[in-house]
Order: structure tokens, then sequence, then C-alpha cells
């Protein structure tokens, strides 16, 4: 520290720069974790994320409740004489332990759903953006086509079409999300595949696919990686409404299902339904300020906006 | 077709070559002779098509920027002895060519280099490309490289990023990526604009100690005339898509031919040459107007 109020005398008014140029050493990506880190509400949302991971991953070692058998008397409000820490719903089934086993399921989606999101998105954008010309113009109005589906009557009717089950949910949310990636994905590559850099790229014999791949990719990442983050909560949100329509395994018990079983008893039980509801609200609420903090942290220029 | 060649002793040899952006002639017809060894200026103004001729013999034109080459050839011989017309090669086997036998540099040393990757790796990438070597070969040809182009303590560079460059160190990154497997053509599209003077001076030292050492052949794109004098065997001049004239850089400077050469030169500013006169003075812009005659007569 001392060294650097030091330099800011030698300096004087460019005192400014000596401590900013020492901090944007290394590697790109090491200064973005830098500037991330410093940034309370992200550490607050990746503690939050942790937390629920943790609880989803190790809960039941604890915690030995299985969701679905019937432990105590139906609703049974927390705190009551035998009652289970959050409660029991209808049926008499312990709430905390939905809460553990169904952040597993609504995790799992969220996360694969993402996946396939930024595969299918990653894939379309990046051979439009570089190829241009008819192969953009196809592969955009594919895009656009699915764009302008309605997202959650077209996730209803591919899992009405198929057995609900995990995979078929993640696929579902999938297929209806993967356009702005792709358009992101497409935006990126034609802004970088005009520079000098993937020029040079070529000028030294590199192919198509390695200058996707290994030139432009990597460059492409940052906006990608927070749109992920936030398309992760997204996801969660989209299953945790099918859930509630009831377009989901019914074996499965998910954050999204509890709430639907339970809408019916939501003012005589309001534990059952508010817990798995909080669970949603905490996961999502992370998901949203690491990727905020991720944006700020790749682009210093967006912050204090 | 590759007789052109075989009584002439060039490495390179562009015959009639055209490229045309949509209905604009952006090179048009154009024909000159790189020889073993040497190197060719191509001089001219901005948008005189030296950049797009440079990008044609690379066959880089057609990306991104919708130019075609619609005639001519651009004959360049292999160090195998073989002829080959760059114009109708797969875009296969001109991969195999770019870097490995022609490598060019570009003219923005701050932004022709991958931010993401350290500059060694950049270098090794292009040995690892065509030489087929490991990781370690390929590190240690990148140091031996970084060697070659004056960069001190290599190996701590080697692992830099190219923010934490300066310009000058950049250029030479390049150059050393450029040279990394002994290409037997070298195309320095306006490699010292983008520097200050000194280090202009030093990357043109570096360039021509280089082609002493590799016995390269150089192309070298400018408009800077003290460029040309400094580095240039043969000089083309263009103007507007065409080559207006060709000659060795003696003649050039000596008893230019064309009108437009002579106003070109006359452009550099001499020391003293403003003696006597309340500076700063009006410099008329060389070869604006269409009939050629009267280009460039505001400064005699």
């Amino acid at each position: 520290m001392a060294s650097v109020q030091d330099a800011e005398v030698l300096v004087g008014p460019l005192g400014a720069l000596a401590p900013a140029d020492s901090e944007i050493a290394g590697p790109p990506g090491r200064q973005a974790l830098r500037m991330f880190l410093r940034n309370r509400a992200a550490v607050f949302g990746v503690i939050l994320f942790v937390a629920v991971l943790l609880m989803t991953i190790f809960g039941p070692m604890f915690y030995d409740n299985d969701a679905s058998d019937i432990v105590a008397r139906p609703v049974l409000a927390p705190g009551a004489d035998g009652a289970p820490p959050l409660g029991t719903d209808y049926l008499g089934r312990d709430v905390l332990a939905g809460v553990i086993s169904g952040g597993r399921v609504s995790l799992l989606v969220a996360a694969m759903a993402a996946l396939m999101v930024v595969f299918i998105g990653v894939t379309i954008g990046a051979t439009a953006g570089y190829y241009g010309g008819w192969v953009d113009t196809v592969l955009m109005r594919f895009t656009e086509f699915f764009q302008v589906l309605p997202a959650l009557l077209f996730a209803m009717v591919i899992v009405a079409l198929f057995t609900p089950s995990i995979a078929t949910i993640s696929v579902a949310i999938g297929l209806v999300a993967w356009p702005s990636i792709a358009r992101l994905t497409r935006a990126e590559f034609l802004r970088l595949k005009n520079l000098e850099y993937v020029k040079a790229a070529r000028a030294i014999g590199a192919g198509d696919w390695s200058i996707m791949s290994r030139v432009i990719f990597p460059n492409a990442l940052p906006p990608l990686i927070v749109s992920a983050s936030l398309l992760m909560g997204a996801a969660l949100l989209f299953e945790a409404g099918l859930a509630f329509l009831g377009l989901s395994d019914p074996n499965t018990l998910s954050w999204g299902l509890m709430i639907g079983l339970n809408r019916a008893n939501f003012l005589s039980a309001w534990w059952s339904v508010t817990f798995p509801g909080l669970a949603i609200f905490v996961t999502v609420l992370s998901f949203s300020l690491i990727g905020d903090g991720l944006q700020d942290a790749f682009n210093p220029k967006l912050r204090g906006r | 077709m590759t007789s052109h060649l075989a009584g002439v002793d060039a490495v390179l040899s562009v015959r009639n070559l055209t490229v045309t952006f949509g209905s604009f002639t952006a090179v048009d017809s154009i024909s000159f002779d790189l020889h073993p060894g040497r190197t060719l200026a191509v001089v001219g103004e901005s948008g005189s098509g030296k950049s797009v001729t440079a990008l044609s013999i690379m066959r880089l034109v057609e990306l991104g920027s919708r130019g075609r080459i619609t005639g001519g050839e651009i004959l360049f011989r292999s160090p195998d002895g073989s002829v080959i017309d760059l114009v109708r090669t797969e875009e296969e086997e001109m991969r195999h060519i770019r870097g490995n036998q022609i490598s060019m540099i570009f003219q923005e040393p701050l932004t022709s280099l991958n931010p993401v990757y350290t500059v060694g790796n950049q270098v090794a990438e292009a040995v690892m490309l065509h030489q087929g070597l490991d990781a370690d070969a390929a590190r240690k040809r990148a140091v031996e490289m970084f060697e070659l182009v004056r960069i001190p303590n290599p190996n701590e560079r080697l692992d830099q990023y190219p923010h934490e460059m300066s310009g000058g160190m950049r250029q030479r990154v390049m150059i050393a990526m450029a040279l990394s497997c002994d290409p037997t053509v070298l195309i320095a599209d306006e490699p010292t604009t983008a520097l200050d003077v000194t280090i202009q001076a030093q990357i043109l030292g570096l360039m021509r100690d280089l082609q002493d050492e590799t016995g390269a052949s150089v192309i070298m794109i400018t408009h800077d005339m003290g460029v040309v004098a400094e580095v240039a065997d043969e000089v083309v001049v263009m103007n507007r898509s065409k080559v207006v004239e060709t000659g060795t850089v003696y003649e050039i400077f000596e008893n230019p031919a064309q009108e437009y050469t002579r106003s070109l030169l006359a452009a550099v500013p001499r020391l003293g040459s403003m003696s006597g006169t309340a500076a700063p003075a009006r410099f008329d812009l060389v070869g604006v107007s269409d009939d050629s005659g009267s280009a460039g007569q505001g400064l005699s």
C-alpha cells in the first residue's frame, strides 16, 4: 500500500495511472476476477449460491427424512408439537426434506437447460456471424422463427408431447431460450471477425475451425458467461413455472412442483408454499447478483449505470 | 501458364492482377516481379490499392470485405522449385502456404495480437501449425525467434500478454511470428506507420538485418518515401488502382519518369526547404485532380 502512495507522490497528477497500471497486469481473466471479488453484491451472490448448492448436495446426509414419506400429521406449522423444522404439507410430508431434494432437481434442470441453450446458441450464432452471407441470413431467420414462438406454450407442447422428465424439461427450456444467446454470439463474432488479430491468425495459416474456436471464441466469452449465469436463473424460474402448471415428472419433486401441489392450501398452510418459494427466490437472486457482478467485472465501462 | 517464371529468377510474379469490390476496381491489371532476397516497395497514397494487392497475394482479400480477384495471376515459386498460381490455388493449400511460405506483418501491432493469449503462445502456435512441433519444441523455437528479433529477456517476455508490451515490442513479436517458419516471401503492410519515428528506424533496421540473415524476399507496402529510400531495392508506384511506374530505387529517386512519382517525391519535405517562409505553410494534396498532368504541381 505504501508503495502505491509513494508512487502517487512521485508522479503527481499521473499518479492515478500508476496503481491502475499495476492492477491490469496479468491475463484479462485474472483482472476480471479481481474486479469481481471486489464487488460485494457479487460475492454475496456467490455465498448464497454456494449455500444453496451445499444444502442440496450434503443436506440429505444430515437430514434423513425422505421428501415423499409421510412423517407427521398433515398441515403442521413449523414449531408445532412433533412437527419437522419447516412443518408438513397437506399430506403430512416434510417441507424441509422437500426443499432439500427439490433443490437438486431444480438446479439440475437449470444447469442442463443453460448448457443446452449455450450449446445451441453458440453453435448457431458463431456459424452465422463467422460465415455471414446467406448462411447468416438462413440461420438468423431460423432463430427469429424460434424467437417469436410464445415460449411457455412452446415448452408446454414439447413437455406434453414427450413424457415429462428432467431431460425433456431441460430440452424444452433449451429449445425456447437459445435465440437470445445465438444473437449475442453472432453479434460478438461479427464484431471480432474483422479485427486485425483474426486477420493475422489467418495470415499464419489458421483454418476456419481454429479461428472460430481458438481465436474468436475466447474473446467472445465475457458477455456469454454473463448471459449464461443470468440464464440459469431464468431457466430455474421457467422450470418452476412448468412444474407449477403440472408439467413435470410427478415423481421427482422440485421447488416449482411443491408450490404447485400446495397452492390450494396456501392460506391454511403458508409454510408449505413459502419455503420452496423462498428457495427459488434466493437461488435466482444469487444467479442475478453473480451475473451482474460478472458483467461489471468484464465490462468496467458499464459500472455505475 | 508456368512458363512465365521459367526464364526469370523471380520468386513471386504478379501478372495483370485485377481485384474488384462490387463494381469498384481496387486493383487494375497490375504487374510486378519480386526477386529472391530483394525488397520491393509498393508505394502509393491511401486507397491506391497497395494493401489490397498485399491481401490478394495472401488470398485474404475475399475475407469479410467481399473483394474478388477477377483477373490475372500471381505466380509463386515455392522452395521446392515448383511454380504455382496463387489465384487458382485451393483454400486448403493456401492455408499451408500462408505463414509457412508467404507471411505477412500488419500495420497495427497494437491490435494484431490476440489479447487473451501470451505472445509466446501465439508465436508457438504458428510453428506448431506448420512444422508439427510439440509444445516444448515450439516454445524453444519461439525463444529463438524472440532472440532473432532482438527482444531482451526472451524467456520472460514469452509469458507476457500483448497489453504488457510496447508498440515496438509487439511489432517485433509480429515479425517473429511471421518469420518463425522461414518464409520465402514476407509481406509487410505499413509495418512502421503506427510506431513513433525512433522505433520506426529500429524496426526498419531490424527488418533489413533479418532479411540479410534469412534471405527472405520482402514486399514492403508503404506511403512513406523515406521508408522506400531506406529499405527498397525495387519500387512499384501505384496510383488509382494502377501501377504508374516501376524501377529500381535509384531510377525512381534519381530520374522519376512519371509526373505522379515526381509529385510523390516532392511531397517529402526537405530540411531547409522552408527557410525564409513563414511556417507553417500549406501543402497541396497530391494527385487529387483527375488529369495527372496538374497533380502535385502546387509544390514546385
